[in-house]
């Protein structure tokens, strides 16, 4: 190993550099109390709570969360920004709404079973999604972090997408409130994978406009415009991750649907 | 919650870059993360030093898995240090320590593969 050759260093403007004093105000230990509150804890896989009866419930219990580098598929970064226009709502406002009704601004056919208490750190909720062929999906979320700016997603295995899905607000450049979904996602299998190529791409942008067109309705926004961002950070696969393909939500839940039949046959019979 | 300014310098040490992160890392890093990447160059080696990272969020963690993703296209290796018990229990819940290696110091992080 040779001596420090070359250093490059890149900073905030007015920020001082790193071996400053004034740089070490805050010892690791110290910040980490900062943030501690808004992290969910650690856990090895995910407990779902009570779900309503209707729900299909099947995919997030037992499983472990995943996160892009767990997935199959090309790595793709994606960002649906909306600017709130002569909206008064502050940043945490927009956020605290976001988290009470959640639901309420996704497409219709789509449902989210999260715990009534809202959206908090560690909360594990269920999600039906409408597929193509009348299929519902089931398949969860992992509320991984959530402050009174932001919240993300980390999504289960057999999930369509192994990824960190983070929902924040911020007051942008001319000093408009503007809510924000960044998604940084791998598919998690080679079905899932085509899929994304045949439709999946254009269903989830739709799902992520629909979701901010509504966002934006609710504060009185007339004709929001929302921006598409979509970045391949990685296009190679990750072949080694083909074996995902066993959790695949999809597959699973069109087996539940399915046997469905089979299974109100056998509760309506009496037991010997 | 975001406070302290974020700083990101780089060291090279040989076929090893060492990224030394200060500060807060969550969304308004990411310019200046890409900036430290560019300067990172080609190494077979990038190491993280998280000893004076002061706040990280969710937006900060996803920056660190975008920098995964370039690093796996540049085929180098990637290792931290300097993580507090807290930080390496977030590394393990959002799983990125499956993929990045942790060390304690920067003698083990920077030692030759």
């Amino acid at each position: 190993m040779t001596d420090e050759a070359t250093t490059a260093g890149v900073h905030k403007e007015g920020s001082q550099m790193i071996n400053d004093e004034s740089n070490k105000e805050a010892s690791p230990s110290e910040a980490a109390a900062r943030d501690a509150a808004y992290w969910a804890n650690l856990t090895r896989s995910l407990e779902l709570g009570e779900v309503p009866p209707e729900a299909r419930n099947i995919n997030v219990s037992g499983r472990r969360q995943t996160s892009p580098l767990q997935g199959f598929g090309r790595m793709w970064q994606k960002s649906y920004l909306v600017v709130l226009s002569g909206v008064e709502a502050t940043p945490q406002e927009v956020i605290a709404t976001w988290k009470e009704e959640f639901q309420s601004f996704w497409p219709e056919g789509n449902h989210y079973y999260g715990p009534l208490t809202g959206i908090a750190p560690g909360d594990v909720a269920l999600l039906n999604l409408s597929m193509p062929g009348k299929l519902t999906m089931s398949t969860g979320v992992l509320v991984l972090y959530a402050d009174e700016e932001s919240f993300t997603f980390m999504t289960p295995e057999g999930h369509m997408f192994a990824a960190f899905i983070t929902f924040s607000a911020f007051k942008d450049k001319d000093g408009n409130t503007a809510a924000k979904v960044h998604v940084l996602l791998r598919s998690n299998d080679p079905v899932f994978e085509i899929a994304l190529g045949l439709f999946g791409h254009r269903k989830e942008n739709r799902f992520w406009t629909h979701t901010m067109t509504a966002l934006a309705s609710h504060f009185g926004v007339k004709n929001p415009t929302v921006d598409i961002q979509l970045v391949c950070v990685d296009r190679r696969r990750q072949w080694r991750n083909a074996g995902n393909l066993r959790y695949n939500s999809a597959l699973r839940s069109a087996a539940y649907m399915v046997a469905s039949p089979v299974r109100a046959l056998r509760k309506k019979s009496p037991r010997r | 919650m975001a406070a302290n300014g974020f700083v990101a310098d780089v060291r090279h040490m040989g076929e090893v870059a060492v990224v030394d992160l200060a500060g807060d890392l969550d969304g308004s890093a990411e310019r200046l993360l890409d900036k430290a990447w560019e300067a990172v160059g080609d190494v077979s080696v990038v190491v993280l030093n998280f000893s004076a990272a002061s706040y990280i969020n969710s937006t900060g963690i996803a920056l660190i898995v975008g920098l995964l993703g370039r690093a796996r296209v540049k085929k180098m290796l990637v290792r931290a240090y300097g993580l507090t018990d807290h930080y390496r229990e977030i590394f393990e819940i959002t799983r990125l320590s499956d993929f990045i290696e942790m060390h304690h110091n920067e003698e083990q992080a920077t030692a030759r593969p």
